[in-house]
């Protein structure tokens, strides 16, 4: 039952914090589009006033790809380099406007101006980045050990069944999983806790976060693995959509751009509810907060 | 050359289809035969071994007919030792001098010797100086080698190395005869060999207890005769075993006996004649095989067996256990291949065809041909939107066509089996797998097979270093796959967008009618290509197809036409300039406008190829152009009222040598569509990853 409520009040929270959503939503798009406007010029110069983009209305093809030659390794590097500038953008960006989402969620009917959300943000930026720099780590170093090991041992493995190193593929990908989601409940219990106190300290946070994770396991992993779940499920519905979507007319072309940045919103949205849940939950149960 | 036709292929006897016993391969056993005297012995083995010949290059079991004359036969009794990852055999061979020379030697392959150390030629071509395991080499020994009338042949052999003279190299021997070999005589041989398997499996070897067994017992090299090929004189063509090269051998009839223990399946390239339990814990199986180059095997307690029949064909697969899934998909490649080839090029005249999807740990026999066996490649659970399963089954049974019907010298000329061989496999693959989806038939990507030829060719940065015209191991900076397989394939292509695909059809079926079991070379297929292009289309492309040989297997030219420029240039006095001339002009109200509209094309590589060019008016008009494209440029001029809206150089993508096509159009409006629905997804995509790597 707590689990219900916290998806319903974590819900009307993330509903209720719209201006924020939209803020991380326009921020994204920002982001992104320094990147992928200038590789949209450096691809219309390559191919210039070629007729060969024909042969790509149907989809991607590999051979004009090719053709591209030095222009495809510049682009290439470009993509990399903007993807790697992006993630950086993207944690700073998180870290900062998660405390403006976070201090909206707090309360359920807290609703609040721009200004205030900004203002929230900030006041948790340094904390928040300490919480997501540490969290991020120990999920790479994780990752590391649970993923990226097996899949070094299966490469030199003889096994007599070839469903052996497929099964421990499968197992590390759903250990890591758990993982990650105990990490995103330690993480959120240690913001949702952090922007309710006025003294900012990223490790007390943590503290609260591992303490509250541990001693509400079970409701708060529940609630958080079947949140990621829809998310990955959405994500999958999204590749299903756009993926193989190929207008062929300027109106469709908008149009996909209309619905990927609604499905991005819906994303958003999705993470805001996980966020608005955790919340609900920290102030559902609130043994005594005090511990830490 | 002699003709010897008449005097040693083999007269035909009447053996019934449902008569299946080979009618010498177990009438006797020379070894149990004890003799008391040495004349005696000499003769009655000489006797013998003489049957064994008759025997072999009479009998037909498999065919009514022989497909190839009967110039090497071998009859081996072998022993699979699991313990000891060893192959004991006693192999009786013969070798007919169909020569006019008295031949003095006989040379034979040692393959498995290839493994003996890291200093052998393979090794030293791939630049592998770490030390072998004990586990990891591989090697022949012989243990007698006699004639038929038991004379020891040991003390006139040795080892050497025909190509690279590498001292550590022993994968080829030579047999100094004690006599000459007269024309028309039959050198017969008697050897009891121990082959050792490498644990890594390198076409050959083993893993655990997964055997696949190739290049295993003594081979004879090819005599060739003056005139056959390229040879000014007769000789013996016996390669080294190379890192980066295949194999060349007589088509020849192969009686088989293997021995191994009750629980193994195997797998060969011969037909199953019986099969006995030894009683204690061994099964003999006994194979005989007709009219192909090697006979290779595999044995592996784990495969599961599956036939089906496709027309005269009883197809056997052998799969893990745990790949069932893909029993269908492997049986609809083989089947399509063989029905598209049998079409297109000639039948396939076995009735038997055995191919093995080794497991994960036996995968380095993946992908490998022996004419009537082979091999796939593929790995658990893999989607059937990737069609690589297919594609190697398709790819390596289209060898029995180009390796073993069509036995050219993969050493000296690999393009004729890779690279042909190559072109077919994509034909196949996109044509029933679809054009645009042979290779990878997925909602967000598909990749058509012979995409793949052409982006590994193009891509290339070594594309110009060498032609094709070269020795398996003499290609440059890592080519030899990019030349012999990409390269041959993509000109191959371009050929039939030049001359059209019925004709190009039309020369693969006489290559195999003129050339199936014999021993084709480059030049007797580039004299195919011109007797049928002449035949069909004239003098269209010049008395010969040379000149496009010269420029894509000998030469080392790009192709690359272009389009670089497109203007209408308004002519203000057009009526008043009274040097304009043009039909149109004289039709015209005084007020139109006049335009001088120019395409402009430029060859930008070496290679001279017929192209069309396209040209798109404004009004909707088109005209087809034609051009030689041997000069550098050619400057298209129309005078009129009409402008030029877009020009496309090989509009149809035939000329797929062409290493840039998209400077082979332009136009006045391109479309931004892709590029833009490009944009959008690419937003879309970094937006959601970035999301996922962040809290
Ligand atoms: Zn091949």
């Amino acid at each position: 039952m707590k689990i219900f409520k916290a998806y319903e009040s974590g819900f009307r929270r993330s509903l209720n914090a719209w201006k924020g959503v939209v803020i991380v939503w326009f921020f994204s798009l920002l982001s992104v589009s320094l990147v992928a406007l200038p590789m949209k010029g450096a691809i219309k110069a390559a191919f210039g006033k070629s007729m060969v983009t024909d042969k790509l209305m149907g989809g991607l093809d590999v051979e004009v790809l090719v053709d591209l030659g030095a222009s495809l390794r510049i682009l290439t590097h470009f993509f990399s380099s903007g993807l790697f500038f992006l993630i950086l953008a993207g944690f700073l960006a998180n870290s900062f406007l998660a405390g403006g989402l976070f201090d909206t969620l707090k309360k359920s009917d807290n609703r609040i101006s721009a200004a205030e959300f900004f203002r929230a943000s900030a006041g948790n930026f340094w904390s928040f980045l300490g919480i997501s720099s540490i969290i991020s780590i120990i999920i790479i170093i994780i990752g590391f050990l649970v993923v990226g090991l097996p899949a070094g041992f299966i490469s030199n493995l003889h096994a007599d069944s070839e469903k052996t190193p497929y099964i421990i593929v499968l197992i590390s990908i759903l250990v890591f999983f758990t993982i990650v989601a105990i990490l995103n409940l330690v993480a959120d219990y240690a913001r949702s806790w952090q922007v309710t106190k006025e003294k900012k300290s990223c490790f007390k946070a943590l503290g609260f976060g591992f303490n509250r994770t541990f001693r509400t396991f079970f409701p708060s992993f529940l609630m958080m693995f079947i949140i990621m779940i829809v998310l990955v499920l959405f994500n999958l519905l999204v590749l299903k959509i756009l993926g193989p979507w190929r207008p062929v007319t300027g109106a469709g072309v908008l149009l996909l751009f209309i619905v990927s940045q609604l499905l991005f919103f819906v994303k958003v949205l999705i993470k805001t509810w996980r966020y608005g849940s955790v919340t609900s939950l920290m102030e559902q149960s609130n043994p005594d907060d005090n511990l830490v | 050359m002699l003709n010897l036709k008449k005097k040693f292929i083999p007269q035909i006897s009447q053996i019934g289809e449902d008569n299946l016993q080979p009618i010498c391969a177990d009438k006797f056993d020379l070894r149990e035969i004890l003799l008391t005297t040495d004349l005696m012995k000499k003769t009655l083995l000489t006797i013998l071994s003489l049957m064994f010949i008759n025997c072999v290059s009479n009998s037909q079991i498999i065919n009514r007919e022989p497909l190839s004359p009967r110039i090497t036969g071998y009859r081996i009794e072998a022993k699979l030792n699991t313990e000891s990852q060893t192959v004991v055999g006693y192999m009786e061979a013969f070798w007919v001098n169909y020569s006019s020379d008295m031949v003095r030697d006989v040379q034979l392959h040692m393959y498995m010797n290839a493994f003996k150390s890291n200093k052998t030629t393979l090794y030293s071509e791939i630049n592998s100086k770490a030390s072998l395991k004990e586990t990891e080499k591989g090697r022949i020994d012989i243990q007698t080698f006699t004639a038929a009338d038991g004379a020891n042949l040991l003390p006139s052999a040795q080892y050497f190395s025909p190509d690279d003279g590498n001292l550590h190299d022993s994968t080829v021997i030579q047999v100094i005869l004690p006599q000459a070999v007269k024309p028309g005589d039959t050198v017969s041989i008697k050897v009891n060999f121990e082959t050792k398997l490498p644990s890594r499996i390198r076409r050959t070897g083993y893993a655990d207890d997964y055997y696949f067994i190739a290049q295993w017992f003594p081979k004879f090299g090819v005599y060739e005769t003056t005139g056959m090929r390229y040879r000014m004189t007769s000789g013996w063509n016996c390669h080294q075993f190379h890192a980066h090269s295949e194999f060349y051998a007589n088509h020849s009839v192969y009686d088989v006996k293997i021995t191994v223990p009750n629980e193994y399946i195997v797998g060969t390239g011969g037909l199953l004649l019986d099969e006995t339990d030894s009683g204690d814990g061994e099964k003999t199986l006994t194979y005989r095989a007709e009219d192909i180059p090697d006979f290779a095997w595999t044995a592996w307690p784990g495969y599961k067996v599956f036939t089906e029949q496709w027309e005269h064909v009883k197809i056997t697969l052998l799969i893990p256990g745990e790949r069932l899934e893909q029993v269908e998909r492997q049986f609809t490649a083989v089947k399509n291949a063989l029905e598209y080839l049998t079409k297109n090029v000639g039948p396939y005249p076995w009735p038997h065809l055995t191919f093995v999807d080794p497991p994960a740990k036996g995968s380095g026999a993946g992908g490998m041909e022996y004419t009537t066996i082979f091999t796939s490649a593929s790995f658990f659970k893999i989607p059937v939107c990737f069609h690589v399963p297919e594609m190697v089954t398709v790819h390596e049974f289209g060898h029995a066509y180009f390796m073993g019907i069509l036995a050219s010298n993969e050493f000296e000329e690999p393009w004729m089996d890779e690279g042909i061989n190559s072109f077919w496999e994509e034909r196949i693959m996109d044509h029933y797998w679809g054009e645009n989806s042979g290779m990878i038939d997925n909602p967000l990507l598909r990749i058509s097979d012979k995409s793949i030829s052409r982006i590994s060719y193009v891509s290339s940065g070594s594309r110009q270093v060498v032609s094709n015209n070269e020795y398996s191991w003499n290609y440059p900076h890592h080519t030899y796959s990019m030349m012999s397989y990409q390269k041959t394939a993509t000109w191959l292509y371009t050929l039939m967008g030049i001359i059209g695909e019925e004709t190009t059809n039309e020369i693969f079926r006489e290559y195999y009618r003129r050339w199936a079991f014999k021993h084709p070379s480059g030049k007797d297929f580039i004299n195919v290509v011109n007797d049928i292009v002449r035949n069909t289309h004239g003098d269209e492309f010049g008395p010969d197809m040379n000149w496009f040989f010269d420029q894509t297997l000998y030469g080392t030219g790009i192709c690359d036409y272009k389009v670089s420029d497109l203007h209408n240039i308004k002519l203000e006095s057009a009526l008043k300039d009274s040097t304009l001339v043009d039909t149109l002009k004289k039709n015209l109200p005084a007020h139109d406008t006049l335009y001088k509209a120019v395409a402009c094309i430029e060859r930008a590589g070496e290679v001279m190829l017929p192209v069309d060019v396209l040209i798109h008016f404004t009004n909707g008009d088109e005209v087809l152009e034609s051009w030689d494209g041997k000069a550098r440029y050619k400057d298209f001029v129309y005078t009129g009222k009409r402008m030029i809206e877009w020009i496309k150089v090989d509009p149809e993508y035939k000329i797929r040598m062409d290493v840039n096509f998209i400077n082979n159009s332009m136009t006045q409006d391109p479309n931004r569509i892709p590029l833009r629905r490009f944009t959008n997804k690419i937003i879309s995509l970094m937006q959601f990853f970035v999301s996922a790597f962040t809290l």
